[in-house]
C-alpha cells in the first residue's frame, strides 16, 4: 500500500470546506427537493409520480413554462441591445456623462421590491402613466391586463429596465479596455462609424457580450419578483411564481418542488451551451 | 479574573431561571402591529399565574408546517397554536382532542357554528377570534349598497368593469364563491345542487362587468384597486375597512354593508384563528388553562377593543361601538363554516377553477360545474361525494 503524499493530503484538506459546503448547501437540499417532488402529498407515498401528474394537468403550469421561455429571452435580448447602445453612447466624451451613467444604474441600485412597487403604481389602471395619458386627452392603456400580451410586454420591459445596468456596466468596462489603435486604423482606411462598429468594435466586444449573456441569461430564467409584483401569479405566470403559488396558496410542497425541479432542469439545459460557448471564447 | 467571575455568576443565575416549569410557547398569526398589545394581554396572565408564556408571531402556514414537523418528529416546543380556520382539517392529527368538561363555561358561551368548525373527530380547535366578509362599496358612486342579487346585477350593468372579486387561485376566491352558493340554497360541498347552479348562473351574468384585474386580485390588491377607484364594490374582511379608514377612505367614500341576499337569504364564510393544543406538548393542562384565559369574556372584549378582533363569544358583540364595522356586525347571524371534510382543500380548488372558467374563460356554468365535480371526485381519496 502506497502511503499518500503530504501534498495530496493537504489538497484534500484544503478542498474539504468547499466539498462540505457543496454537500450541505447544494447536494442535500437538491436531493431533498427531488424527493419532495416525487412524494404524494396526500398519502406521503414515495416514490410517486402524482405531483408530476398534477403539474402536467394544470393549465397554469404550461402557461408558466411558456412564460419562463418567452419572458427571459425577450428581456435579455432587450437588455443586450439597450445595454450595448448605452455603453457605446456613454463611452464617448459627452456633457453630463457621469450623471447619465449614474441615472442608468439607479433602477438596479434600488431594492427590487421598492423599484417594482413604484412601477406598479405607475402602470396600474388608474396609475400615474394613465393619469398622464388621460390628462393629455389620450386613451388609457391597461398595461397589466392579466394574461394579455401587454402585461407580458410590461413585465419584459420593466425587468429589462432594472437589469440593463448589469449589461451596460460589463460592456462599458470592456469598451474602455479596447485598443484605440484598431479603430483608429480602420478610420484612416476610410471605414465609417457603422462599419467600424460592425467590423471592429463588436468582434472585439464579443467575449464581453458573451459574458453578459451568460450572466444575465441564467439569472433571467429565475425571474420572480417582476411578474409577481406587477401582474400576479395568474397575470404573467413563470415557473418560480408558479412554484411559490403552489407552496403559499395551496400548501402543496410537492407541487412546488416539482415545478422548481422543472425550472432547475431548464436552467441546467440552458447553461450547458452557454458555458460551452463561454469556454470556447475564453 | 473579575470578568470570569461575573460570567460565572450570570451563568448560575440563568441556570437558576431554568429550574422552574418551562415556559409555554404560544404560536399566533399576528400582524406586526398586533404583537405589542397581544403581548401586553399575555403579560397580565403571566403576572396573575406566575406562568411564563413565549408568544411567537408567525404566519398561519408556517405554524401549520411547524406543527406537522413536530408531530412527525414526536417532539417539539409548541404548546398552544393558532391556526387559520381553513387549515383545521389537515392539521387535526397534529393537535390533541380537548375534553369539553375541562373548558368550564367557555364552550357554552361560544357561537355553536364556530364550535362546529373546530370539531373534527372530537373538539380539537377553539375559536380565538372569528372573522367574516361583508360587502365593501363606494358610497359616493352607488349611494345605497345592493341588497339583493338583482340589485347587484343592476349595479354591475351600470358600472361595467367595476365589480371586483378576489379571484386569484387561492382560498380567498372560495370565500367569495361560497356565500353565493349558500345564498341560493346550496350546501357548498356539491357542484350539482340548485344553489351551485343558481350562483354560477349569476356569475355568468356578472362576468362581462367584472373588473379584469380580478383574475389576480387578493385581499390587499383588491383593496388597493378600491382605493384607486378602479372598482365600486367587492367582498372583504374587516381589516380592509381599517386599512381604508387609515387612508382616509372610510367611512367616506367606502363603507361596509351586508352581502346581497340570494333566493335563500344571506350567508358569509366563517374565517378566523383557532387555538389548539399541540399533540407533542409536555404541558397540555397548562396550555389549556392559557386557552381558557384567552377565551374568557374580559380578554375577548379587550382583544376586540384593542385589536379590532371579532369574538366567537355570544356575550361579546362584534365591532362594539365601531360604526365602520356595522355592515359586518349585521351579518353575524349569517355565518357558515366551510364544508367540514378532510379533502376540503381539493374541494376548494375545484370551486376556484369553476369560477375562473365561467367568469374569465366564458365556459358555461353547467360545463364548469361538471368539470369541477369530476376534478373533486377524482382527487378525493374516498371518491369525493362532491
Amino acid at each position: 500500500m502506497t502511503p499518500r503524499s503530504p501534498a495530496a493530503a493537504r489538497s484534500w484538506l484544503l478542498g474539504a470546506p468547499l466539498a462540505l459546503y457543496l454537500v450541505v448547501f447544494l447536494a442535500y437540499p437538491s436531493a431533498y427537493a427531488l424527493k419532495l417532488a416525487l412524494t404524494d402529498g396526500a398519502s406521503g407515498r414515495f416514490p410517486s409520480l402524482e405531483p408530476v401528474r398534477a403539474l402536467l394537468g394544470d393549465r397554469l403550469f404550461w402557461q408558466a413554462l411558456a412564460g419562463n421561455l418567452v419572458v427571459p429571452a425577450l428581456s435579455v435580448a432587450l437588455e443586450l441591445v439597450a445595454g450595448l447602445a448605452l455603453a457605446l453612447l456613454l463611452a464617448a466624451r459627452m456633457p453630463a456623462r457621469r450623471l447619465l451613467r449614474a441615472a442608468i444604474v439607479v433602477p438596479f441600485a434600488l431594492p427590487e421590491i421598492v423599484f417594482l412597487t413604484i412601477v406598479r403604481a405607475l402602470l396600474a389602471p388608474r396609475g400615474y402613466a394613465n393619469g398622464a395619458l388621460a390628462s393629455a386627452g389620450l386613451p388609457t392603456v391597461d398595461f397589466l391586463l392579466p394574461g394579455h400580451g401587454l402585461a407580458y410586454a410590461s413585465v419584459i420591459v420593466v425587468d429589462a429596465w432594472r437589469t440593463t445596468p448589469v449589461v451596460f456596466l460589463i460592456l462599458l468596462g470592456a469598451l474602455g479596455a479596447l485598443p484605440r489603435e484598431v479603430g483608429e486604423a480602420a478610420r484612416l482606411d476610410g471605414a465609417g462609424a457603422l462599419r467600424r462598429l460592425w467590423f471592429v468594435t463588436l468582434p472585439l466586444l464579443a467575449p464581453a457580450i458573451l459574458a453578459a449573456l451568460l450572466l444575465r441569461g441564467l439569472d433571467a430564467l429565475r425571474i420572480f419578483a417582476a411578474p409577481l409584483v406587477l401582474a400576479g401569479v395568474e397575470g404573467v405566470p413563470v415557473l418560480s411564481t408558479y412554484a411559490y403559488h403552489q407552496w403559499s396558496d395551496y400548501g402543496d410542497d410537492a407541487g412546488a418542488a416539482a415545478a422548481s425541479a422543472v425550472l432547475a432542469v431548464l436552467c441546467v439545459a440552458a447553461s450547458v451551451p452557454l458555458l460551452r460557448r463561454g469556454a470556447g471564447a475564453a | 479574573m473579575r470578568g470570569a467571575l461575573l460570567g460565572l455568576l450570570a451563568a448560575l443565575a440563568l441556570a437558576g431561571c431554568e429550574r422552574g416549569a418551562p415556559a409555554l410557547t404560544l404560536a399566533v398569526g399576528l400582524l406586526p402591529g398586533e404583537l405589542a398589545p397581544y403581548r401586553a394581554i399575555v403579560a397580565d396572565y403571566e403576572r396573575a399565574t406566575g406562568e411564563r408564556v413565549v408568544v411567537v408571531p408567525q404566519q398561519y402556514a408556517d405554524i401549520r408546517r411547524a406543527l406537522a414537523a413536530e408531530h412527525a418528529a414526536q417532539r417539539g416546543t409548541l404548546d398552544l397554536v393558532e391556526l387559520d380556520v381553513y387549515s383545521l382539517a389537515p392539521a387535526a392529527d397534529d393537535v390533541r382532542v380537548l375534553d369539553a368538561s375541562t373548558l368550564g363555561d367557555v364552550t357554552a358561551a361560544l357561537e355553536p357554528a364556530t364550535l362546529r368548525a373546530g370539531t373534527i373527530d372530537g373538539l380539537r380547535f377553539l375559536p380565538h377570534r372569528v372573522s367574516w366578509q361583508a360587502l365593501l362599496y363606494d358610497h359616493a358612486r352607488l349611494g345605497a349598497p345592493p341588497a339583493t342579487w338583482d340589485e347587484l346585477l343592476a349595479v354591475a350593468r351600470a358600472h361595467p368593469g367595476k365589480i371586483g372579486f378576489k379571484a386569484a387561485r387561492y382560498e380567498g376566491l372560495t370565500c367569495d364563491v361560497l356565500p353565493f352558493v349558500w345564498s341560493a340554497g346550496g350546501d357548498g360541498a356539491s357542484f350539482d345542487d340548485a344553489g351551485a347552479r343558481a350562483a354560477f348562473e349569476l356569475f355568468r351574468e356578472l362576468a362581462p362587468y367584472v373588473n379584469p384585474q380580478s383574475a389576480t386580485f387578493k385581499e390587499s390588491t383588491v383593496v388597493e384597486a378600491m382605493a384607486r377607484g378602479e372598482i365600486v364594490l367587492h367582498l372583504n374582511w374587516p381589516f380592509a375597512v381599517s386599512l381604508l379608514a387609515s387612508q382616509g377612505l372610510a367611512p367616506d367614500p367606502i363603507r361596509a354593508a351586508p352581502l346581497p341576499a340570494g333566493p335563500d337569504g344571506r350567508a358569509t364564510v366563517l374565517g378566523g384563528g383557532y387555538l389548539a393544543v399541540a399533540r407533542n406538548t409536555t404541558r397540555p393542562d397548562a396550555a389549556l388553562r392559557l386557552a381558557r384565559h384567552l377565551l374568557s369574556r374580559d380578554v375577548q372584549a379587550r382583544l376586540g377593543r384593542e385589536l379590532g378582533w371579532f369574538s366567537a363569544r355570544r356575550d361579546v358583540p362584534p365591532g362594539e361601538g365601531n360604526a365602520l364595522l356595522a355592515g359586518f356586525a349585521a351579518m353575524r347571524g349569517d355565518l357558515r363554516p366551510r364544508p367540514e371534510r378532510t379533502d376540503y382543500p381539493l374541494l376548494s380548488r375545484a370551486w376556484q377553477e369553476a369560477f375562473r372558467a365561467v367568469v374569465f374563460d366564458g365556459v358555461d356554468p353547467a360545463s364548469a360545474l361538471a368539470a369541477a365535480r369530476t376534478r373533486a371526485h377524482l382527487a378525493a381519496p374516498d371518491g369525493g361525494g362532491a
